[in-house]
């Protein structure tokens, strides 16, 4: 697939972040600032302001996506997600094109460089849990479908609903994490949910 | 609270504008929100720039440091909070003149994580060359074995100072970053705070103490340190900072080393100097000689009542740059 792909996805996705923002701002308040909302729909308006100009390198738009989201907030989860953004790029430099069997590596990548960044670990009920079960269904499958992916993620809010968290602002508040669905999964359930194919 | 200002989310902002126009000679803001710190002057080109940052609220760290032999420029965060990847990034791209890039400044969480993420990206865009240099000075943080997670405090004015003056004398990159990084790996502080400070956006105290209390450890935003107790006497205060400091790294006869008495705010000159007699004179029974005395306010929290006390050994090469010609609108050196 090339740029044009994620050019032709933005519309959708932007509008359904702008619908989740205020689910997402309730979720984050519980746990924290209760700004995850505003984070995702600042990075989405911002993509849809620079759609038109994504250069064709994919390595430089993932680039440019990161930026969408380093740009617009401070927030640690708008840090994280551009993080993984950026591995990406770092991958694609130079190329045109990304094909779907590529998507396990990719993912891969990006998920090492945002524990290292965020200096968190699988199990600790944080985003990476969900994209790491992406991930392994994508290894296992490299034909699995979007909406393959959004149960996975699913799955995994279900798993750990009843977890402490145990990093970020909500470790201060772990016991009171019992029982909540962790925002930062709940926010990459609804990027999935923006997009229509892969 | 009890404050002098006037919206509360405008407190950086108004504080950066009168800033700059009281020392338009020094200092001039850049980026887009205006939350970059630079010095008034062109960069000298192949000259490697210096840049650090972290929240509002310590002046003069980390703003004040930008001058001729310190910093070239500074990102600013809200009262005790990191500032974003993109003012890091607009403080590097306007430090950037051809020799690439150190970023110093403290470890803390936040502020490593949106540098790393600001250098990544100038890498990969403009292909500007950056290194990164950590302060993690405050012994009462984490114990000796776990030096790497301590928290960055006044220690990084002794390596704004001598890294500022090495990247002045036109050393390359690797060579200005291996300077800050001895000179940070020769740092040693401690503080004890007496009352909290007030971050204006929240309206309440950092944290609570009773009139007659003080806490020996305590980090610069509040975080808890070692004991609380009693408020002692002063000369008790000093040395039991001195016993901490020389517990983590030993002063023998040969040593020479600086040593900052610095107020975290509402501490007045008077009290340090009670306190530097014993410094010195502890020192100075051990042998040891004191090069270029600190006592003052060189990186405070707001109107915290406390004081920090910080060694910075010397080598040849760090005692000759920390004594090189430096000045901003705080300090003046030569």
């Amino acid at each position: 697939m090339k740029v044009l792909w994620l050019q032709d996805q933005l519309p959708k996705l932007a509008e359904h972040l702008e619908s989740s923002s205020e689910e997402l701002n309730g979720l984050d308040a519980k746990l924290g600032d209760g700004d995850l909302g505003v984070t995702m729909v600042r990075g989405s308006r911002q993509l849809m302001e620079i759609r038109e100009e994504l250069p064709d390198d994919w390595g430089m738009a993932l680039l440019k996506c990161a930026q969408a989201f380093t740009k617009t907030s401070g927030s640690s989860y708008g840090t994280i997600l551009a993080t993984g953004l950026m591995a990406m790029a770092k991958q694609k430099k130079g190329q045109a094109e990304i094909d779907p069997s590529e998507w396990a590596d990719l993912l891969k990548v990006a998920l090492e460089a945002m524990q290292k960044r965020g200096k968190a670990e699988l199990g600790q009920k944080t985003v990476l849990d969900p994209l790491s079960a992406i991930q392994k269904k994508l290894e296992s499958n490299h034909n699995s479908s979007l909406s393959d992916l959004i149960e996975v993620v699913q799955q995994t809010i279900d798993d750990f609903r009843d977890k402490p968290c145990q990093i970020g602002r909500a470790r201060i508040f772990q016991e009171k994490s019992i029982g909540l669905d962790d925002p930062g999964m709940v926010a990459l359930k609804r990027l999935l949910e923006g997009l229509s194919h892969l | 609270m009890k404050k002098l200002l006037n919206d509360p989310y405008k407190y950086v902002d108004e504080m950066l504008v009168g800033m700059c126009a009281a020392h338009p000679e020094i200092y001039r803001q850049a980026g887009e929100g205006g939350r970059v710190i630079t010095r008034a002057g062109s960069q000298r080109q192949g000259k490697v720039g210096i840049v650090s940052g972290g929240g509002s609220g310590h002046l003069p760290v980390f703003t004040g440091y930008v001058g001729p032999g310190l910093l070239d420029a500074c990102a600013i965060g809200d009262v005790f909070a990191s500032p974003s990847v993109e003012q890091m990034s607009e403080a590097m791209k306007v430090a950037h003149a051809g020799a690439g890039v150190l970023r110093l400044y403290g470890n803390y969480g936040g502020d490593v994580m949106n540098f790393d993420m600001a250098g990544e990206q100038l890498e990969m865009e403009d292909d500007i060359q950056s290194t990164t240099v950590l302060l993690a000075d405050d012994v009462s943080s984490a114990p000796l074995e776990e030096a790497e997670k301590r928290r960055g405090v006044a220690g990084m004015v002794y390596a704004f100072k001598i890294a500022g003056a090495a990247a002045e004398q036109m050393l390359s990159l690797g060579e200005v970053t291996r300077i800050a990084q001895e000179t940070a790996d020769s740092c040693r502080s401690v503080g004890a705070a007496l009352t909290p400070c007030t971050i204006p956006q929240a309206g309440k105290a950092t944290f609570e103490i009773a009139e007659d209390e003080m806490e020996m450890g305590m980090g610069i935003h509040g975080e808890p340190g070692v004991w609380r107790d009693k408020l002692k006497p002063a000369d008790d205060i000093a040395h039991e900072m001195v016993d901490r400091l020389i517990a983590d790294r030993a002063i023998g006869s040969v040593d020479r080393l600086s040593v900052m008495v610095n107020s975290l705010g509402a501490t007045p000159p008077e009290e340090l100097y009670i306190l530097y007699r014993i410094v010195k004179k502890r020192i100075e029974d051990l042998g040891a000689t004191i090069v270029m005395p600190l006592v003052g306010r060189y990186a405070t929290s707001m109107e915290m009542s406390g004081v920090s006390m910080t060694f910075c050994f010397l080598n040849p090469e760090r005692e000759a740059l920390l004594q090189a010609p430096a000045r901003c609108a705080f300090w003046q050196v030569g």
